[in-house]
């Protein structure tokens, strides 16, 4: 029941969230002044909330900031139950090989349609960390536009669709939970994003779901080829329908891979990424970065690589291309680039790039490296969790500062270490991170990736190791730009990070330490998947 | 346990130092008792050989060895760093948290860095070195030059990163682990490989052309975080990398003559920079790639014994000379050398420096001269040509220690002449206890090494380093004597004409020389343009062409959902009713002849279509409404203009929802078609 629990507790409270009084009138209990004043504070403007001592009833209505925090707080403490059921399905976790603590029910027999979750050494860290940085999106200040009931309500029902995606053993609920992710992403960048957020929104929205359509082509392709028909993932990961070459195998192939290139994203399907980043709301961001993206690259491995790894094999020379031009075309790309927020989106294309470069190494047919495939699968599953944590926190840091601002160009801060310690210090520790920094996980990721792919495909991996130095140039000059030199006289009143940003963004951080420094506790666990999945193939 | 305690006992002392913070007067003890603490802990392990394995994954056992070359480093690192973090505490006052707290902290990286005994656990060192030496040298983050130099630093010695990331990979690959035992047992390309890498990484990490630049520009960090980088620590590392590999690696024919001419060209052109140089700070660092350059010979000479030994004689000198530079440029503002004179100003400074030049110039007795001539033996014993190339930059070393002795702390000083007065009150500052005390600490390690000459000690230095020395013979102690007496002498004249510091050269020349042959800006215009031009252009194809083909299909979604939407509600509802109708029919068609559950699953399809188009309805409602509350604040024509483009988004979003319906549609039918055949 745990994992069923995990999907649907938040499913259920986004519903209550979508139900929760907009206006209402209540006798005034100990409502606590701090969240108001504390609301006031993160906004950088020194707009004093009058909280009055009024006699027996005052009306709070859904703007009030006190009536925000009070629905942060609650949506907070929800999130936090799924995260605590991973944490106890992490501790019952095996690790023998295969899925673990499977929970069925019978959905539509007739079309091998069922109800199927499970968790195996890959769909569970992806899993908890996905509950994680939930927990620290949903707490995170946000300008909430007046409309927190609904935010809250969509946060959580992201929450619920992702955790299921990850959970899910049976093609067709794989896919109602990929459609309805972008469903809540698209309504949370358009109705609380800025800039040109509506069109951003949109632009993702249809980009992906045209991707979203390939996959069910595909879906729906290797479904017609299992026999007896079913989409348990499982059964058809035993069955391995496809054969190896052939038209029809290829179709389907390339279904999926258009389906999740587009999610990942890699070049050159990556386009909708940057405005639906830095239009979004800061914690969309970071969750649209944090986990969506994991989607394609879990995709990848759970389906083309797993269901068809003799297909896979076939194309894993050209995923690779593709993969070394992600790294490099994402890394120069952040390079130019002047806007904070669009930046950190080009890493992303550049560190998906060394997932998917990994994934190729690991899934490509070579004889007598498996040891060092194994290292390839797991760096880049790693790295998916990695990216996860690292660039969530960039996401955030890039919110509070437009939160304080209002704006993303670089070239407009400038000296902010004197001013913001906190903020300065979470920061260079999350770009150190991101740049592959030892002791911190995206190195233990990297390091695994270009291990395993030198052995493989030592020419790619060769030229891919040239984005490790262009993204440690592009982060040191956003340090540069952002917190050293003279401090502008406009930002001479800049607050630092409000104790609630420390403590969400802290938490990101301290995980990022401890996998960077004892990574054996995830590695063992995910090695129980990609040692057999290697082993195979 | 103790292996891991040596690089844990400064980490965990950096830690408490942050933690105290800034009120308390225990923080500069605390530091330097850490530093000695380590050193003790350094000699137990020297003594011991401890090693530790770690299982960093199921597939990857990593871990810690003091042993061979280490067991000299563990003792080097902690005993010139406390002397420099004494310094820094009685000296830095900005910041002087941070500042003591990363230098200790740096000092536990470096410690890991020569205890570790696989390329995984050295890379993680390496790189935390040249993290925190980013923030050592961006020290004084307020000036945009500061932060810049400490990203060159950083960066270029990343480019050798690389190396190693491939020597991992390749060692990996060839023999299935990362640790340096290994090694002997790699074969084939991957072997070359290898050696390339490793070569890469200690260029780059020790400041070899092409890479010395950057070691100019982290000239930028304080004097005493320039003591401690560029004596002991952080480019000592790639030579150390090359003492504690290069013995498994000579089966590879190029890379012991590489090695070595790397560091002949180096040891050359950083002399003749050090020479020409008016930058107090700069012309050490220079001097700094020309005696790494001297080492890199050694090992190219398969004499990693040798290179060791210059390795911990250099470490104390140049830590030396480059604190007496701090003194001189505190005390006079400026770090031009020109004129600094201080000889009087400051007489036991100049003492004390005095003893650094001497050994820098390799003046026998001291250390310094003992290990050059180590060098020089072996240089001339693997070829001819080596050995005179030796000769020379024992010459250029002789002359610009000479030559930065004289100007700095020699008797005439011209700002004295200029403003008159004696030269003790023209002084802005004047170095206090703590800061003579670390001078003088680090000058009797300079004397200590002396002992060098005793006979008999050649042994111990081979046992020490695993390695082997020529042992100098007369005629080449004879040369080198009269080379640097020539040297000396040459300086003199130059200096009782007054020309040293300007050495009769035209100042244009004379700059563009001196900041290192131009290789900065060759490798400005060469590398860092090229590639931010190429960035800027990738960035604009990015937006123009990458996406251009994205958006041409918006357009074109956008101009055939106009045809047909007159009234797109309705028609667009009839049509998703008819599609479904249609599918449900085609179904209908198909079960019998397709299996059971064919019919479900076009059904389902339907249903599921059905329920993307009511989503999409809802999209349709947010974002139209959205546009009209966003269309009711603001004003006049800007909110019907995005109501407008609101609609024709949501027109290709039906388009690409009825394209999706028939494509799928399609699809079955082939699917169908293939199951019957």
């Amino acid at each position: 029941m745990l994992l069923t629990a995990t999907i649907f507790i938040p499913l259920i409270a986004a519903v209550v969230f979508a139900l929760a009084p907009r206006r209402r009138v209540t006798p005034l209990e100990d409502d606590p002044p701090e969240f108001g004043v504390a609301g006031a504070e993160r906004d950088g403007v020194a707009e004093q909330l009058a909280v009055e001592p009024a006699p027996m009833h005052v009306e709070i209505d859904d703007r009030s900031p006190a009536y925000e925090r009070k629905l942060q707080l609650a949506a907070t403490a929800v999130a936090a139950v799924p995260l605590l059921l991973m944490i106890a399905i992490w501790l019952r976790f095996e690790g023998a090989g295969g899925f673990e603590q499977v929970e069925s029910a019978s959905w539509i027999p007739t079309l091998g349609v069922g109800y199927r979750v499970g968790v195996d050494g890959l769909s569970l860290p992806l899993a908890a960390m996905t509950a994680f940085i939930f927990v620290v999106a949903i707490a995170y200040p946000v300008d909430l536009r007046g409309r927190a009931a609904p935010y809250f309500a969509l946060m959580l029902f992201l929450m619920g669709a992702s955790l299921g995606l990850f959970l899910a053993l049976d093609l067709f609920l794989f896919f109602v939970f990929w459609d309805l992710s972008l469903v809540g992403m698209y309504f949370l960048i358009g109705a609380w994003g800025h800039g040109d957020a509506q069109r951003s929104a949109l632009k993702f929205f249809v980009y992906t779901f045209a991707g979203s359509l390939a996959l069910l082509l595909a879906i729906l392709g290797i479904y017609l080829a299992t026999e007896p028909r079913t989409f348990d993932m499982a059964e058809i990961i035993r069955q391995q329908p496809l054969p190896a070459t052939g038209l029809y195998a290829t179709l389907v192939f390339f279904g999926f891979f258009v389906g999740f290139a587009v999610k990942t994203p890699m070049v050159p399907f990556h386009t909708w990424l940057p405005p639906a980043h830095v239009d979004a709301p800061a914690p969309a961001s970071a969750i649209l970065a944090g986990v969506l993206l994991k989607m394609g690259t879990y995709g990848f491995v759970r389906i083309l690589m797993a269901m068809m790894p003799a297909t896979f094999e076939r194309f894993a020379l050209p995923i690779g291309i593709l993969a070394v031009i992600s790294i490099l075309y994402g890394s120069l790309v952040a390079l130019a680039q002047t806007n904070v927020k669009r930046l950190i989106a080009y890493t992303s294309v550049n560190h998906m790039g060394y997932v998917m470069l990994g994934l190729a190494a690991a899934g490509a047919s070579i004889a007598g490296e498996a040891d060092a495939q194994a290292i390839a699968l797991t760096g880049a599953s790693v790295e998916m969790v990695a990216h996860g944590l690292i660039t969530g926190a960039l996401f955030l840091i890039s919110g509070s500062l437009y939160a304080r601002t209002h704006t993303y160009q670089m070239d407009e801060y400038g000296g902010l270490a004197g001013r913001a310690r906190a903020l300065t210090g979470l920061t260079v520790v999350a770009a150190f991170a991101s740049l592959g920094l030892p002791a911190l996980a995206g190195f233990v990721a990297e390091f695994q990736i270009f291990a395993g792919a030198l052995a493989v495909y030592p020419w790619l991996a060769g030229i891919g190791l040239v984005g490790i130095v262009v993204t440690a140039a592009l982060f040191l000059r956003m340090l540069q730009k952002l917190f050293l030199g003279p401090l502008p006289v406009r930002w001479t009143h800049f607050p630092d990070l409000h104790p609630i940003e420390v403590a969400a963004l802290g938490a990101l951080i301290v995980l990022v330490v401890i996998i960077g420094v004892i990574p054996a506790w995830l590695l063992d666990v995910v090695d129980s998947f990609a040692g057999p999945l290697v082993g195979r193939g | 346990m103790i292996a891991i305690l040596l690089p844990l006992v400064p980490l965990v002392a950096a830690g408490l130092l942050v933690a105290l913070g800034g009120h308390s007067r225990a923080l500069a003890p605390l530091a330097v008792a850490a530093l000695f603490g380590t050193l003790a802990l350094g000699g137990w392990a020297a003594a011991t050989e401890p090693s530790l394995d770690w299982e960093w994954s199921p597939r990857i056992t990593t871990g810690l060895a003091v042993q061979g070359f280490s067991r000299v480093m563990v003792l080097v690192i902690p005993a010139i760093a406390a002397p420099i973090v004494l310094y820094a505490a009685a000296t830095e006052d900005d910041g002087q948290v941070r500042l003591l707290a990363l230098m200790v902290a740096f000092t536990g990286a470096m410690l890991l860095l020569v205890s570790a005994a696989d390329f995984l656990m050295l890379l993680i060192a390496w790189e935390l070195v040249g993290a925190t030496s980013w923030a050592l040298i961006g020290h004084g983050w307020r000036e945009p030059e500061n932060g810049r130099a400490a990203a060159q630093a950083f960066v270029t010695t990343r480019i050798g990163d690389l190396g190693l990331y491939v020597a991992a990979g390749m060692l990996f690959a060839a023999t299935g682990s990362f640790g340096f035992e290994s090694l002997g047992r790699a074969s084939g390309w991957e072997r070359d490989v290898m050696a390339a890498g490793v070569l890469l990484a200690a260029m780059a990490k020790s400041a070899q052309v092409p890479f010395s630049p950057w070691l100019f520009a982290a000239m930028a960090g304080p004097p005493p975080v320039s003591a401690l980088l560029h004596s002991a620590t952080l480019v000592a590392a790639g030579a150390y990398l090359l003492i504690r590999v290069a013995p498994d690696l000579d089966v590879v024919v190029w890379f012991a003559p590489a090695v070595a001419t790397v560091g002949l060209v180096t040891a050359l052109t950083g002399g003749i920079v050090a020479t020409i140089q008016t930058h107090a700070k700069r012309m050490l660092a220079a001097s700094t790639s020309a005696q790494y350059g001297l080492m890199f010979v050694a090992v190219g000479a398969s004499s990693t014994a040798a290179a060791g030994a210059h390795l911990v004689t250099h470490a104390a000198f140049k830590s030396l000379l480059f604190l007496s530079a701090g003194v001189a440029i505190h005390a006079t503002g400026t770090p031009s050398l020109g004129g600094m004179g201080l000889g009087r100003a400051l007489p036991r400074i100049a003492l004390l420096a005095g003893v650094g030049a001497l050994a820098l110039a390799a003046v026998p007795p001291l250390g310094g001269a003992w290990s050059k001539e180590e060098v020089v033996a072996a240089a001339v014993h693997a070829s001819p040509w080596l050995g005179t190339g030796i000769f020379v930059a024992g010459f250029l070393s002789a002359f610009y220690a000479a030559r930065f002795q004289v100007l700095v702390f020699g008797p005439i000083a011209a700002w004295s002449d200029q403003r008159g007065g004696t030269d003790a009150e023209r002084l802005q500052y004047r170095p206090g206890r703590w800061e003579v005390v670390s001078l003088a600490l680090l000058a009797a390690a300079t004397v200590g090494l002396s002992l060098l000459w005793v006979p008999g000690t050649d042994r111990f230095v081979e046992d020490m380093s695993k390695g082997e020395l020529f042992g100098s013979a007369q005629w080449e102690l004879a040369l080198s004597v009269a080379t640097i007496v020539l040297a000396l002498g040459v300086a003199w004249q130059l200096a009782r004409r007054g020309r040293l510091g300007s050495l009769c050269l035209p100042p244009r020349l004379q700059a563009a020389v001196g900041d290192w042959l131009g290789l900065p800006a060759g490798a400005r215009r060469l590398v860092v343009s090229p590639v931010i031009a190429l960035s800027q252009v990738l960035a604009r194809f990015d937006d123009r062409v990458v996406d251009a083909g994205v958006r041409a299909v918006g357009k074109l979604a956008q101009f055939v959902s106009r045809l047909f939407s007159i009234r797109v509600e309705w028609t667009f509802d009839g049509f998703v009713g008819a599609v479904g109708q249609g599918a449900v029919t085609l179904a209908g068609l198909f079960s019998t002849r397709a299996e059971q559950g064919f019919d479900g699953v076009v059904r389902s399809v339907a249903v599921t279509t059905m329920g993307a188009a009511s989503r999409s309805r809802v999209v349709d409602e947010v974002a139209i409404d959205g546009a009209v509350e966003g269309g009711a604040r603001a004003v006049g024509d800007a909110g019907t203009q995005s109501q407008r483009l609101q609609t024709g988004l949501a027109h290709q979003y039906y388009v690409v929802v009825v394209a999706g319906l028939s494509a799928t549609v399609a699809v079955l039918v082939l699917f169908g078609w293939a199951a019957q055949s």
